[in-house]
């Protein structure tokens, strides 16, 4: 899984005369990633609080989220480096788009969902990572991108109400979410183009495999025929209300968000067929204050260690796939980049939706209006 | 005439509010109109975008059906409230008055998620009626226009009574009684004696509702389905989520020009003044 030595090689010919405390940082990045089992405490030693005395601003989404990563890679990477870091925001897309423009951003590092991460890093909006100091060898290779460290992911899956449909009994395909005779009451999707057109395609019977690009003509017609019994939640707390209230029997609802339900005793369940993954990438914003202080946060992003207490925390999946030897039993089903979970969903194509996003949105709201 | 104003000293007394409103209002609304025909390129574009294609045309006619239905609505629930007010004793008006005020003090959004409970399919409201055997099956009560409307009538509502109190409570009942002396029965007694005279109040009453209602954003997005969008929350998204400022405005703009322009009609056509007016 690990690639260290072509990666080291290739880091070498990039950067040929790293400084000598870049040097030293590099060695203890290297070692933790040769052994995710390696505790803190090395990396602690050899880094030596090199960055005390500077600090970064961390803007995140709010509640629940902002504390897990603020426990899974904000206080370690303090506790390594002697940074100390701020917590600034909360994210807000808007005001990000208005830093971003003026070119005078506050927040150093930012998380944004990845259509964000594709549209804004085409712009030319976020510093480059320095793959010389962050060790993206320990990233799926899939969620590797060249603007932003992959955090988590998680994913877009079909949920339903167990007391509508008890397990076993429960639309398994979004074949079955778009059968109003099969499975008769309301459904839910979200309020975004991205990915209702994905799902219409599915349940219309295209292949996971052969979605992209979209054949949007025939998701639209296909998300007519349950337009009289579709409510469109927009934000992922009235996705859970819908579902555990049973104003729904099935329809969409993101993985953590059933998994949060579940903890709280709602008869929530999901299904991992044909699910769609999707990631949140930390960034940083091009002429962050701090820009240096934020990819050394970066490599602390990437560490099984810290991504197994995100997941342990609040069930999003690591996109450092030895995590997995650090998450609880528990925890491990519910997770999108669990092989097995995995295997049977896709990840969303964010180069088509950063081409294709706006005009679709429009198309969307016409198709509401209709 | 200027000069009488300025040599007059309490005037000053409105520079404080003046500096505020200049703040506050006249430079953000002198933004937006440049960034409406300025954002990405100068020209009337936004405008041509906003007032040609389906679909912000009908978001805009929504806004105006949602606004009106509620303003209609709220008349209708607020003058019988407002006058019960006016001519129920103290100790009861005083209890009618909290009635009125205390959801007024809670939040929009409060008020709004309490709706959601309220109104869904398992909801309290249904689930009563069902109780009961009124009806068979749940009623739709939300995600829908029925949603959206006793959402934001119930919110609106105080916005109604209290122009309304304020103007019924100053009109003399010895015009009443007069009409009754006449021999005019009282419903025609009402509608050509009463009626008139608490006209200033159902105007400003109407204007505050209909004008408020125009900008809303969350309880229709809450509590409405599919179709129900209202123009703030088409801004909304086309700031959040392309940054689009320049049709953003646009549409803005064209919504406090429809404002201003309702506004001037219905005095014109109405011939009422406003109880508050300049």
């Amino acid at each position: 899984m690990t690639h260290a030595t072509s990666n080291q090689a290739a880091r070498d010919a990039a950067h040929p005369q790293p400084s000598a405390g870049r040097r030293r940082f590099l060695k203890a990045a290297a070692a933790a990633g040769a052994s995710a089992a390696l505790p803190l405490l090395s990396g602690r030693a050899l880094a030596a609080s090199h960055l005390s005395g500077r600090h970064m601003v961390h803007t995140t989404w709010g509640g629940v989220y902002r504390d897990a990563q603020v426990a899974a890679y904000c206080d370690p990477f303090s506790a390594a480096t002697g940074a100390e870091v701020i917590q600034g925001g909360p994210m807000n897309a808007a005001k990000l788009s208005a830093m971003l423009k003026s070119g005078k951003p506050i927040w150093d590092v930012v998380d944004v969902v990845d259509v964000s991460l594709a549209v804004d890093s085409r712009k030319g909006y976020f510093e480059k990572i320095d793959t010389a100091v962050v060790n993206m060898s320990e990233i799926e290779a899939e969620y590797v991108h060249d603007y932003g460290v992959a955090n988590i992911v998680w994913s877009y899956n079909i949920g339903y109400n167990t007391d509508a449909f008890p397990t076993g009994r429960h639309p398994r395909s979004w074949a079955d979410v778009f059968d109003v005779a099969k499975f008769p009451g309301k459904r839910t999707l979200r309020d975004r183009v991205f990915p209702s057109l994905e799902h219409a395609l599915l349940a219309d019977g295209v292949k996971m495999q052969d979605l992209y690009p979209l054949d949007v003509d025939r998701a639209f017609a296909k998300l007519d025929t349950i337009k009289d019994d579709l409510i469109l939640w927009k934000s992922n707390s009235e996705s859970q209300q819908l579902f555990g209230d049973g104003v729904v029997g099935c329809g969409l609802i993101l993985n953590g968000r059933a998994f949060d339900s579940h903890k709280k005793g709602a008869p929530v369940a999901i299904e991992w067929n044909q699910n769609i993954r999707s990631v949140d990438y930390y960034v940083i914003p091009k002429g962050a204050p701090n820009a240096d202080v934020a990819m050394q946060f970066m490599t602390h992003v990437t560490r099984a260690e810290n991504q197994a207490r995100m997941a342990n925390r609040l069930a999003y999946a690591p996109t450092n796939l030895d995590a997995f030897a650090m998450i609880d039993e528990e925890v491990k089903p519910w997770l999108s980049t669990h092989p097995d979970n995995a295997a049977r969903g896709i990840l969303i194509s964010i180069d088509y939706w950063r081409d294709n996003l706006e005009a679709l949105t429009k198309r969307w709201t016409e198709w509401k209006l209709s | 005439m200027p000069s009488t104003v300025i040599r007059d000293r309490r005037a000053w007394l409105v520079a404080p509010a003046l500096a505020l409103l200049l703040a506050a209002f006249v430079y953000p609304v002198f933004w937006l109109l440049l960034r409406s025909a300025s954002d990405p390129v100068w020209g009337f574009h936004n405008y041509a975008t906003a007032l040609s294609e389906a679909i912000y045309l009908k978001v805009l006619w929504n806004t105006v059906a949602i606004s009106g239905a509620t303003t209609i609505f709220c008349l209708l629930f607020g003058y019988p409230m407002a006058y019960t007010m006016v001519h129920a004793g103290p100790a009861a008006r005083r209890i009618l008055i909290y009635i009125v005020l205390i959801p007024f003090w809670t939040s929009i959004l409060v008020r709004t998620f309490a709706w959601l409970v309220l109104l869904q399919p398992k909801g309290l409201i249904n689930d009563i009626l069902l109780g009961i055997g009124l009806i068979a099956r749940p009623l739709e009560l939300i995600y829908n226009r029925t949603g959206v409307l006793i959402g934001m009538v119930q919110i609106l509502l105080p916005f109604m009574v209290f122009p309304l109190f304020s103007v019924l409570s100053r009109i003399d009942g010895s015009y009443m009684k007069a009409a009754a002396n006449l021999g005019a029965p009282p419903l025609p007694a009402f509608f050509r004696v009463y009626l008139p005279l608490s006209l200033p109040g159902v105007f400003t009453g109407c204007m505050l509702v209909f004008i408020i209602s125009l900008g809303y954003f969350i309880t229709p997005a809450l509590l409405g389905g599919r179709r129900d969008i209202m123009v703030a929350q088409l801004i909304q998204e086309q700031i959040d989520q392309f940054g689009d400022w320049g049709l953003s405005a646009a549409l803005a703009m064209i919504l406090l020009a429809g404002t201003a322009l309702i506004f001037t009609l219905a005095h014109k056509v109405f011939g009422v003044k406003p109880a508050i007016r300049a």
